[in-house]
C-alpha cells in the first residue's frame, strides 16, 4: 500500500508533470491533411456524365446542378472566370458521409478531398460501373412511363419531348408487342428515374460498380 | 413463501456509465444482486431490412454502421463474405494491408473499453491515459485510411487506398510510443491496489458457465477458452504466425487484462506485417455473382457473423448479422451479474464484458 | 443592462454544462463526443463540462437516428432541462438520417420534428474539433442576455 503511494507521488510530484498541469495548453486544433473532408471543386471542367451521383451510398448525398460556381456550397480551391451557368457537383453537408466515392470514381478530376486523388494517381486504381435492367413481367402493365421518362431516350428521340409515342429502336426501352423490351441496355446511366416513374416497381436498375487497376493509357 | 427479493432496481436507460440506452433490472436482496434482466429495443433501426436489395457498394455503407466502434471489422467480414460467394481471390498485399486496419481498429475499441471501465471504477486518470493513447491510435488509422471512425476502406477484391513508404515509417514510429504507453497503464493497471479491490475476484465466470453460455471474444478467452478466436482460422492471421491470449480467472481483471494483452498483441501483429508487406497491386478487381454464403470473423468483441444471399447482379437479397455483443450481454445478465454483491460493481461488471448496444440491436 | 445580468453572462460563458443523449445512433458520434474528454482535445479546459443529468445541463447533444423507442421519451428529457437551455443535434443521422433514411427502416428522422434544435454538426461523424466549435459558438450567443430577451 505505502509503496503505491509512494508512486502515485513521484508520478505527480514529479517536475515535468508539474510543469504540464500548469502551462501546457492543448496544441492548436488542427486537421489533418490526410483527412478525407468534404469534397472541394478542382475547378475542373464537369462533363455531367452523374458517375458521382451513380456511386453515393447515402440519400441526398450529391448533386450535379447547372449552377454558377459560386453558388455551391462548397469552397472553389480554384475559381474559374465568373460567367454562364455551368454543370456542376454540389455537396449537401448534413448527408454526405464523407466516403470519398465520388472523389474517386469521377473521370475528369472534378472533385478533391484528403489525399484521395493523389493515391489514385499514385496507384492507377478505378472503379467501373456497369448498369443492368431487370424487369419483372409479371408486375409490369406495359404503361411505357419508363420509356418516357428515360433522360437517355429524349435524347435519342427528340420528338418524346413533344408528347410523341416513343418509338425509335435505338431508345434504351421501348414497349412493342405488348412487351417491354429492353433494346440497348449498354446505353444506360444508371440514373434510377425509370425506376422511380415506374407505379408498379416493375423495373429495376442494377448498379455493379467493379474496383480495379487502371490499364495504362494510350498516351 | 418466504420473502427473498427486496427491491428490483432498475439501471438506465439512460445512465452515466453506458453511453448507449440500456436498462438492467436487478433483483436485489440487501445489496446483493438474486437476479438481472436486460431490457432492450431503444436503437432498434432495422438495418437488416435496409440492407436487402441493395449492391455492395451501398451495403458496405450499411454494414459499417451497424456499430460505430468496431466499423473497420464489420467492413471486413462483408466484404470477405461477398468474395467468397463470388470467388474473387485478394491480392497478397491488399490481404496485409486489411490485417493492419483491422488491428489498429481492433486497438482503439479494447482502448475505448479499458477506458469505460476504469471511469467506471472511477479511476478517472487512468481512464483518461487510455483516452490519449487511443487518440494516437485514430491517428494511425486516420493516415493509413482517411478517416477516424467510419473508414469504408475495403472493397471486393482489395483496398481503397495503398499504404506509402512515409506513412509506414510514421505508423511504425507511432506504434513504438503506442506500445511504451500501453505497457505502461497496464503496469498502473494491473498493480494497483484499490483497482484490484474493486476488479479481483468480482463477477466470476467459470469455464464450464463460459462454455454453456456460448460466450466469445475476450470474455471467453478471459475465462479460460482460446479456442474462441476466430483469427488463428484467418489465412492471413496463421501466415502471421498468430497466437491466441488467454487468462483463466474469469473475473473482471482478467477481462480487462485479456484486452491489454490483446492490444500488445495486436501492436506486434502490425509490425510482423509491415515487417512482410508484400509489393504488388491492392485491387484485384471482380464482380459479385449469385451465391449463399455464412462467414464468420473475430471483431474486437467476439465472433461476428454474416449469412449472405445474393442475386445474379451480386445484390443482397437476405442478410442476417449476428453480433458478439448479443452472446455477451446475455451471458453478463444471467451468469456474471448472479451474486454479485454490491450495486457498484453491477455497472462495472456490466461494462467489464463489453457491451455494445448498437451491435446488438442494429 | 444590470450588474446582475452582467454577472450572469460572465459565469454562463465560462461554465456550460452539457448533456447527451444517444437516440438510435451507430455509436460513432458518442465515441466522438467520448473523445473530447480526451486529453488532446480538453473540453474541460474551456469550461464545458460533460454530465449525465439532464437536470444540471445547459446543453443537450442529440445523436441518433429518432428511433420508434425514443419519441415519447426524448421530449420527456427535453422539459427536464433547466432554461436556458438549447439543443445541438451531432452527426448527420439527426439531421437527415443518414444512410438510414431508406424505405422500410423504422427510424423518424430529423430531430427537430420533435424537440428545437438550435445548431447542427454535419458529418459521419463528426471530427471532435468540430463538435468543440459547434458547443463553443453557439453556447455564448444564446445565453447572452437571456433574461432581457426573454422580457
Amino acid at each position: 500500500m505505502n509503496l503505491s503511494v509512494i508512486w502515485y507521488l513521484r508520478e505527480f510530484l514529479s517536475f515535468e508533470w508539474v510543469h504540464k498541469f500548469l502551462f501546457v495548453k492543448t496544441a492548436p486544433l488542427t486537421t489533418p491533411p490526410y483527412f478525407r473532408d468534404y469534397p472541394l471543386l478542382t475547378g475542373k471542367e464537369c462533363t455531367h456524365c452523374l458517375a458521382c451521383m451513380m456511386i453515393c451510398p447515402v440519400p441526398g448525398g450529391i448533386e450535379v446542378l447547372m449552377t454558377r460556381e459560386d453558388a455551391c456550397h462548397l469552397p472553389v480551391t480554384q475559381s474559374r472566370p465568373p460567367g454562364s451557368d455551368t454543370w456542376n457537383p454540389v455537396i449537401y453537408p448534413g448527408h454526405c458521409i464523407r466516403c470519398g466515392l465520388c472523389v474517386e470514381v469521377c473521370p475528369e478530376g472534378v472533385l478533391m478531398s484528403g489525399r484521395v486523388i493523389e493515391f489514385q494517381f499514385i496507384d492507377n486504381t478505378a472503379f467501373t460501373s456497369t448498369f443492368q435492367l431487370e424487369v419483372d413481367h409479371t408486375l409490369c402493365m406495359r404503361c411505357g412511363n419508363c420509356s418516357i421518362a428515360c433522360p437517355v431516350n429524349k435524347e435519342v428521340d427528340p420528338a418524346l419531348g413533344g408528347g410523341a409515342p416513343p418509338s425509335s429502336m435505338e431508345s434504351v426501352m421501348l414497349v412493342t408487342g405488348g412487351e417491354l423490351k429492353i433494346l440497348n441496355e449498354d446505353k444506360c446511366t444508371g440514373c434510377k428515374t425509370c425506376e422511380t416513374a415506374c407505379p408498379n416497381m416493375a423495373i429495376r436498375v442494377v448498379r455493379q460498380v467493379e474496383g480495379i487497376h487502371q490499364e495504362d493509357e494510350e498516351e | 413463501m418466504k420473502k427473498l427479493v427486496d427491491v428490483s432496481i432498475p439501471i438506465g436507460p439512460v445512465h452515466p456509465c453506458w453511453k448507449e440506452p440500456v436498462r438492467i433490472k436487478c433483483e436485489t436482496s440487501g445489496e446483493r444482486v438474486l437476479s438481472a434482466e436486460v431490457e432492450l429495443g431503444y436503437m432498434k433501426k432495422g438495418i437488416e431490412k435496409i440492407m436487402r436489395g441493395r449492391p455492395w457498394q451501398e451495403v458496405m455503407f450499411l454494414a459499417e454502421r451497424v456499430c460505430g466502434i468496431c466499423s473497420v471489422i464489420h467492413n471486413m467480414v462483408f466484404i470477405e463474405a461477398m468474395e467468397e460467394i463470388s470467388g474473387i481471390s485478394l491480392p497478397p498485399r491488399a490481404a496485409y494491408l486489411r490485417v493492419i486496419v483491422n488491428e489498429l481498429d481492433r486497438m482503439q475499441s479494447h482502448l475505448i473499453a479499458n477506458f469505460s471501465y476504469c471511469y467506471t471504477i472511477e479511476h478517472e486518470t487512468l481512464a483518461m491515459y487510455l483516452l490519449d493513447v487511443r487518440e494516437q491510435v485514430l491517428d494511425q488509422l486516420e493516415r493509413v485510411t482517411g478517416a477516424r471512425i467510419n473508414t469504408a476502406y475495403m472493397i471486393p477484391g482489395g483496398v481503397r487506398f495503398d499504404l506509402m513508404e512515409e506513412d509506414s515509417g510514421a505508423l511504425r514510429t507511432a506504434l513504438r510510443e503506442i506500445e511504451t504507453g500501453v505497457k505502461r497503464y497496464m503496469k498502473m493497471f494491473s498493480s494497483g491496489p484499490l483497482i484490484s479491490l474493486r476488479s479481483r475476484g468480482i463477477a466470476v465466470f467459470s469455464r464450464e458457465d463460459a462454455i454453456k453460455a456460448r460466450v466469445v471474444g475476450p470474455t471467453a478467452r478471459a475465462s479460460g477458452i482460446p479456442e474462441s478466436d476466430l483469427r488463428s482460422r484467418h489465412p492471413t492471421y496463421i501466415k502471421l504466425g498468430f497466437q491466441p491470449v488467454w487468462r483463466e480467472e474469469g473475473d473482471n481483471f482478467a477481462r480487462v487484462m485479456v484486452r491489454f494483452d490483446e492490444i500488445l498483441q495486436s501492436i506486434d501483429l502490425i509490425q510482423k506485417a509491415l515487417d512482410t508487406l508484400p509489393e504488388g497491386d491492392i485491387r484485384g478487381g471482380g464482380i459479385c455473382k449469385a451465391g449463399e454464403t455464412a462467414y464468420s470473423g473475430e471483431a474486437p468483441r467476439g465472433e461476428l457473423r454474416y449469412f449472405i444471399k445474393t442475386d445474379e447482379y451480386g445484390r443482397v437479397v437476405d442478410i442476417t448479422i449476428q453480433t458478439p455483443s448479443i452472446m455477451n450481454i446475455e451471458a453478463c445478465t444471467h451468469s456474471m451479474l448472479k451474486g454479485v454483491t454490491s450495486l457498484a460493481d453491477v455497472t462495472s461488471t456490466f461494462i467489464s464484458a463489453d457491451p455494445c448496444i448498437a451491435c446488438m440491436e442494429r | 443592462m444590470s450588474l446582475l445580468q452582467q454577472i450572469k453572462n460572465k459565469v454562463r460563458s465560462k461554465s456550460i454544462h452539457v448533456t447527451f443523449v444517444d437516440v438510435g445512433s451507430c455509436n460513432g458520434c458518442d465515441i466522438e463526443v467520448l473523445a473530447c474528454l480526451a486529453p488532446r482535445y480538453d473540453i474541460e479546459q474551456y469550461g464545458i463540462y460533460v454530465h449525465n443529468n439532464p437536470r444540471e445541463a445547459d446543453i443537450l447533444l442529440v445523436m441518433g437516428v429518432m428511433t420508434p423507442q425514443w419519441e415519447d421519451k426524448l421530449r420527456i428529457l427535453w422539459n427536464k432541462i433547466p432554461d436556458p437551455k438549447v439543443a445541438i443535434a451531432v452527426g448527420n443521422c439527426p439531421i437527415s438520417g443518414c444512410v438510414f433514411n431508406r424505405r422500410e427502416s423504422y427510424v423518424d428522422p430529423p430531430v427537430s420534428k420533435h424537440i428545437p434544435i438550435a445548431a447542427e454538426v454535419p458529418g459521419c461523424p463528426p471530427r471532435p474539433t468540430e463538435i468543440l466549435n459547434a458547443i463553443l459558438s453557439l453556447a455564448p450567443v444564446v445565453f447572452r442576455d437571456y433574461e432581457e430577451k426573454m422580457k
